[in-house]
């Protein structure tokens, strides 16, 4: 694989309004090729690549997929009559119909995504292990709902490095105070995840578009300029080796190097990524931002976008809220209806900056509802059968895969564990998942652990 | 004055059998039937459940009309049929548009109000009965009993820690590596015990008394530091992220916990105390039952039962059952995490997916909790439907006399609630008011309420608690159909879980919830649980990973131990030490295996690289209060006296959002992080960065990062470089050359001298560092940038702070300003959120300190050999 940018994506990245930093990137970037120390370095893939990035877009919570991508006409027909389990079953409030030339049925919560429909890849036969939130989170994460692992952020990011070695290579937007879920675990770490807006404890506070409010805490120094600051730096980065030298081999010590050279290059990259100033408004409006309900992830949108554009390369915004065992009919719409327009804008803005082609977009909670009810108004987990869906990075678009059965319960054709899910989103990034492994207590780790089966049926 | 469904007094949770019409309901006539489904049902079904039943799945203020269930339920006001005469019932009063005025829009005609009438007449027959569901589990509880954590604690005869952990070295064929050098071994202890650094001056004392007999200096040491009140505060805290404490509800409604600082220092006093463990627990669940001799004793068992009161709460939550389950059911979380490692709130909707627990278990227990009042404060509003009150504790606080309000201030927050009401009924008759200055209002006449309540005849405000008290009519509890609250099926029995010894229903005292019992049960020495559980907590703190690694689970999708046979000698020693933390730690720090170094070897590290077996001492991360704190003892000076209170206590009621958050409160404050303001969903950035536990729910261990963010704050936040700048006026003061300067840095960051590859790097630094200019004022350019001529925050009027729910703050964005109401505002109360100043230096100064800071921000500061 190249280590240098083409000619192509570099008239890309100087067409994109971030041109300055891209090409501060370029150059650093090749400086540091040249070092096959940095772990942030930009690797060769496994094969040719379908997609070179990745957003997920992670729904906490776990969205209901029988009122949103999984159009079961059964389950209306049957509303009122016990489910598999008991209680009722609750047909969707909501009304289906087909978009786009491959006639995607999508409910009327997802106006403006489903105008994209046929850059939409729904993954209808989703399943995974657990039915609780943070176990069944972890895994959506990490392959693993029982032990700390790596987050598939941090095996991208191990996998093929960065594109921008001065911004960190996997960002977290939102509410980030699972750790867990972006952490690097055995894996060295300047490969776990950062968080970028959201209070240090993902609260109310910074949020993009708060006004002047910092978003990246402590980003400047309020004293130092840049020679006596990397002066500082000199000192103690040799106090850090001197210390790794006596200690020898030293996990935290070398991750403790590593984000300093990152941090003193943050603080000139980091500010600019930021500024969403030099955006026009129509593109603000394109994400809904300024827009009361859609602001808030309509700036984590368009911050996506822009990481995109400079060279990170696993970009993860978090949305929670969905747990809707209750009053299911008005909280969907509340939650649909907040990230309907940003999601729909960051695919308009991806493809009309030809970034759609080779950005994979992922859309999933951590499983599904049950088709049944709960308490009249809700329902509750389902992990056995849900949807997740993919969108542009070599994908087929327009495209269904895999079903659950007549009610939603389960999925029963085009099975796709998050093993497989996992597998497959290494494949799109030209990764064979086992192959990509890290040798750790005696052993070679993979995302997928000993599963996993790419779902070929999806790749364009 | 009307009522509302909602504004009626709510809390009413339970179920009051109605007097006039059960007996009658359930004996029906067939005349009585039809009369129902001709006169009733219908329109009962055009009337009422359109907001009302389960179809529309709907239950406005909590209430379900399309059962008898439901009915006799009754929602957030109560029994809908309760009363003297069906005169009285609310029901009535709803319909015929008395205190309620239902249906809300237009009153029912005469004719369906006369047909209701009857029926009532005729004790309400309804036949509307649901079979009675049972849930029955298909667990198989022997087969469970088996797991290996359930099996009775056998203390290994004869055996050491160290001779269990060199059986398991010896078994895999790795040999250990030395012991750690004296100040090594200084510098852990003092961060393991107190959490701070040692001082130069205790380093060479310590290193000299090591010189003499190593042992005995270890043992002078550890006895040294336990008697420092630093030591509670420190183990305490351990404790306080098991217990998720916060100072605030968490969740959708936020608001502030103005009182559960009482509940953190009574936990540092107790470790401080070293009370025995199983009082520690007694307290915490059934304080309030538990025999006192003193109002003093009493006190204290009170606020320990903030411990149930403080989890999150969803203070939105409409239906008051559904609440009421809630928090029993984080109550049960909290204390079966906490103290048995257990999560046996993964059986309230169904039997534990993994772990030999019952549905059945769990509202076994459910009873025990649902049958417990929590009061937990807070101050209703339109989003907060749930405020409770607090407890009055018996022996008043002498602080509180500082809230003291005058004669004429009272009468002014009186007359201000006169004008509010009159404001309202205007409101109300002219239906000009908005919704939402009806909240407003509704809030603010609650605020004084809830301040004028607490106020003794003396005008000081009564000294508060958050906890738990019985309920006036314990009972047992219906198990929920798949946890839903509007689906009761039998009612099971009080009791543990049958799985551990002693478990399944139990005697309980007449009248009582059975918290006392429940307190008993789980601090048995036949309990196989509770001890292992806090020793394997102790190992972990002192060790960097518990010898179960998955502290809160000891089921069967938990960790097997490493070391089954120490587990078990630890949790037989520390019960027999009379369930003392002390001694159980210091047995571990006296052993071979606490002493290790933590040096490199290949071998082992190959075979064994998450040092399970401990073939050395795990080189540990500070977590985020050690670090900061160290920075303030290292830098200028870090104030160990407790401060009283609170941040939040200062605050009051409030509510955390974009109006009040950790940006409006000082950061340059410079007591012990355990004392800054801990608020769900948002850290103070000096511990949320460094990995501080998450308070929503328990939390065993914290989850150390390694990022850029952390790089940042070292680098750039206001507060180390203060800091550094501190240190380095003192460091010239009290040395007389920059060689001397330099070594005494060194052993104040790292407690040691440096060595020669350390002063290469220093002196290298020196010849290269060029002093930059500071402007005059270099405060940061933060967010509360106070340059001249702005002397006051955003948000904020002269000399009050302004919260989210002020009323100025919100006369000046909305239309229908409220600004006629204003007044002030009760209770808000904030010290100015002032911020670290960097203060002025000399270039020699500023060279210092620049590389004072570089100390701090070296690998060698964050990580403990």
């Amino acid at each position: 694989m190249k280590t240098s940018l083409t000619r192509r994506e570099a008239l890309r990245y100087t067409t994109s309004g971030l041109g300055s930093i891209a090409f501060a990137a370029m150059a650093t970037e090749q400086a540091r090729a040249a070092s096959a120390a940095n772990p942030l370095a930009r690797k060769p893939s496994h094969f040719a690549p379908r997609a070179r990035r990745v957003i997920f877009l992670s729904m906490g919570g776990a969205p209901s997929h029988v009122d949103t991508f999984d159009y079961k006409p059964k389950l209306t027909a049957d509303n009122g009559k016990p489910g598999k389990y008991g209680p009722n079953l609750l047909g969707s409030p909501w009304k289906f119909s087909q978009h786009g030339q491959g006639g995607l049925w999508i409910s009327s919560l997802f106006p403006n995504v489903s105008r994209h429909a046929d850059e939409l890849c729904l993954l209808r036969g989703m399943h995974c292990d657990q039915p609780n939130h943070s176990q069944a989170a972890m895994q959506t994460h990490t392959g693993s709902f029982q032990f700390v692992r790596p987050s598939m952020g941090a095996w991208t990011l191990y996998g093929l490095g960065t594109e921008n070695a001065d911004l960190p290579g996997f960002c977290v937007l939102g509410d980030t105070r699972t750790a867990v879920n972006f952490g690097s675990a055995f894996l060295p770490a300047v490969y776990q995840g950062t968080k970028v807006g959201g209070g240090s404890g993902g609260g109310g506070r910074r949020r993009f578009g708060g006004g002047n409010q910092e978003v990246f805490p402590n980003i400047r120094n309020p004293l130092l300029d840049s020679k006596a600051q990397r002066t500082q730096l000199d000192l103690v980065q040799q106090l850090n080796r001197n210390k790794l030298a006596r200690d020898r081999h030293q996990p935290q010590v070398e991750g403790v190097i590593q984000s300093f050279e990152l941090a003193f290059r943050m603080q000139t990259t980091m500010p600019r990524l930021l500024d969403v100033s030099q955006e026009t408004d129509a593109t603000k409006k394109l994400y809904g931002i300024g827009e009361g309900d859609t602001d808030e992830f309509g700036q984590q949108c368009l911050m996506a976008r822009r990481m995109v554009e400079s060279g990170v390369r696993f970009i993860e915004l978090t949305n929670g809220g969905w747990d809707h065992h209750r009053d299911l009919r008005e909280s969907m719409v509340d939650s649909c209806g907040k990230i309907d327009k940003p999601i729909a804008g960051l695919l308009t803005d991806l493809k009309r900056r030809g970034l759609l082609k080779d950005t994979l977009v992922i859309w999933a909670g951590e499983f599904g509802r049950t088709p049944h009810a709960q308490g009249g108004d809700g329902r509750d987990h389902n992990n056995k059968g849900y949807t997740t869906w993919m969108a542009g990075g070599g994908v087929k678009g327009g495209f269904s895969h895999g079903s659950t059965d007549e009610h939603g319960y389960e999925a029963v054709s085009g099975r796709m564990h998050i093993h497989d899910w996992h597998a497959t989103i290494l494949h799109l990034l030209g990764l064979n998942h086992e192959k990509l492994t890290y040798r750790h207590a005696g052993r070679d780790f993979r995302l997928t652990d000993v599963h996993g089966a790419v779902a070929t049926e999806i790749l364009a | 004055m009307k009522r509302t469904w909602a504004t009626i007094a709510a809390g009413a949770g339970l179920i009051l059998a109605p007097t006039w019409n059960t007996t009658a309901a359930d004996r029906r006539t067939s005349e009585q039937t039809a009369f129902f489904e001709k006169h009733i049902r219908p329109a009962l079904s055009l009337y009422c459940y359109d907001c009302h039943s389960e179809e529309t799945g709907k239950t406005r203020g909590g209430l379900l009309l399309d059962t008898r269930d439901g009915l006799l339920r009754g929602g957030d006001s109560g029994n809908a049929l309760a009363g003297a005469t069906y005169k009285d019932s609310l029901f009535w009063e709803a319909i015929t548009w008395g205190d309620l005025e239902m249906p809300p829009k237009e009153k029912m005609p005469a004719d369906v109000i006369r047909n209701f009438e009857r029926w009532l007449q005729m004790g309400a027959p309804d036949p509307r009965v649901r079979e009675k569901v049972v849930v029955d589990s298909k667990l198989d509880i022997e087969k469970g009993r088996k797991h290996w954590a359930f099996q009775p604690i056998a203390g290994p005869a004869g055996e050491t820690i160290d001779s269990l952990v060199a059986a398991g070295l010896q078994a895999a064929a790795i040999a250990p590596v030395g012991p750690a050098d004296a100040a090594t071994l200084l510098r852990r202890i003092n961060y393991d015990l107190i959490g701070l650094p040692p001082y130069p001056k205790e380093v060479s004392a310590f290193l000299a008394a090591w010189k003499r007999d190593p042992k005995q200096a270890i043992g002078a040491k550890v006895d040294e530091l336990f008697a420092r009140t630093q030591y509670g505060e420190r183990w305490g805290r351990h404790w306080l992220d098991v217990a998720r404490y916060a100072e605030s509800a968490g969740k959708d409604v936020n608001v502030t916990f103005p009182h559960i600082w009482r509940y953190r220092d009574y936990v540092f006093d107790s470790f401080n105390a070293d009370k025995p463990y199983d009082e520690f627990i007694r307290e915490q669940i059934a304080g309030d039952l538990l025999k006192v001799r003193s109002e003093a004793e009493w006190q204290e068992n009170l606020i320990a039962t903030g411990f149930l009161a403080m989890g999150t709460k969803s203070l939105n939550e409409s239906n008051p059952r559904q609440h009421r389950m809630d928090v029993a059911d984080e109550q049960i979380d909290a204390v079966s995490q906490a103290v048995l490692g257990l999560t046996v709130s993964c059986a309230r909707c169904h039997d534990h997916k993994y772990d030999p627990v019952p549905t059945t278990d769990y509202y076994a227990l459910a009873g025990i909790f649902l049958s417990t009042d929590t009061y937990f404060g807070t101050v209703a509003s339109a989003q907060n439907k749930r405020a409770s009150r607090l407890i009055e504790l018996p022996i008043a606080d002498r602080m509180d006399a500082r809230k003291r309000m005058s004669q004429a201030e009272i009468d002014q927050m009186k007359e201000q609630r006169q004008q509010l009401q009159t404001a309202r009924r205007n409101a109300r008759n002219s239906d000009g008011g908005s919704q939402q200055m009806m909240a407003v209002i509704r809030r603010r006449i609650a605020e004084i309420d809830s301040k004028l309540a607490a106020l003794g005849e003396d005008g000081i405000p009564a000294t508060m608690a958050m906890g738990v008290q019985d309920a006036s009519r314990p009972m047992d509890a219906a198990v929920y159909v798949r946890g839903d609250v509007e689906k009761p099926a039998q009612t099971v029995e009080r009791g543990f879980l049958q799985v551990l010894p002693g478990g399944g229903p139990t005697r309980i005292k007449a009248g009582e919830s059975g918290r006392r019992e429940l307190a008993d049960w789980l601090t048995s020495k036949d309990n196989p649980l509770t001890a292992r559980v806090m020793v394997n907590r102790i190992w972990l703190k002192l060790m960097g990973e518990g010898l179960v690694s998955s502290p809160n689970n000891w089921g069967t999708t938990g960790q097997k131990p490493s070391h089954p046979e120490l587990l078990d000698l630890l949790a037989a020693q520390f019960m027999n030490d009379g369930w003392s933390v002390k001694k159980t730690i210091r047995r571990i720090l006296l052993s071979d295996a606490y002493q290790r170094s933590s040096e490199m070897h290949e071998g082992n590290y190959d075979r064994d690289p998450d040092n399970r077996l401990l073939w050395r001492m795990s080189p540990r991360p500070l977590d985020a209060e050690a670090l900061r704190d160290s920075i303030l003892a290292i830098g200028g000076g870090i104030e160990l006296r407790r401060p009283y209170g609170s941040m939040i206590s200062e605050v009051g009621d409030n509510r955390i959002g974009r109006g009040l958050n950790q940006d409006r409160f000082p950061t340059d404050v410079r007591y012990r992080s355990v004392y800054l303001p801990i608020l769900r969903d948002d850290l103070p950035d000096a511990l949320g960065l460094f990995d501080f536990a998450d308070p929503n729910a328990s939390k065993p261990k914290r989850d150390p990062t390694n990022v850029p963010a952390q790089a940042l704050y070292l680098m750039n936040n206001p507060a180390v470089l203060a800091e550094a700048a501190a240190m380095a006026k003192f460091l010239i003061r009290a040395n007389p050359d920059r060689g001397s300067q330099i070594r005494s840095a060194f052993l104040r960051v790292y407690g040691r001298e440096p060595d020669a590859a350390d002063l290469r790097a220093a002196n290298s630094f020196f010849a290269q560092y060029r002093p930059v200019e500071q402007a005059a004022d270099s405060r940061p350019r933060g967010r509360f940038q106070r340059g001249p001529g702005q002397g006051q925050r955003p948000g904020q009027g002269p000399g009050q702070f302004r919260g989210p729910r002020g009323m100025a703050g919100m006369a000046g964005g909305r239309p229908g300003g409220m600004g006629a109401m204003g007044g002030v505002r009760p209770g808000a109360n904030i010290p100015p959120a002032t911020a670290p100043v960097i203060p002025q230096m000399s270039a020699e100064e500023q060279t210092l300190a620049v590389f004072c800071q570089g100390l701090m921000a070296g690998a060698e500061f964050r990580v403990l050999n």
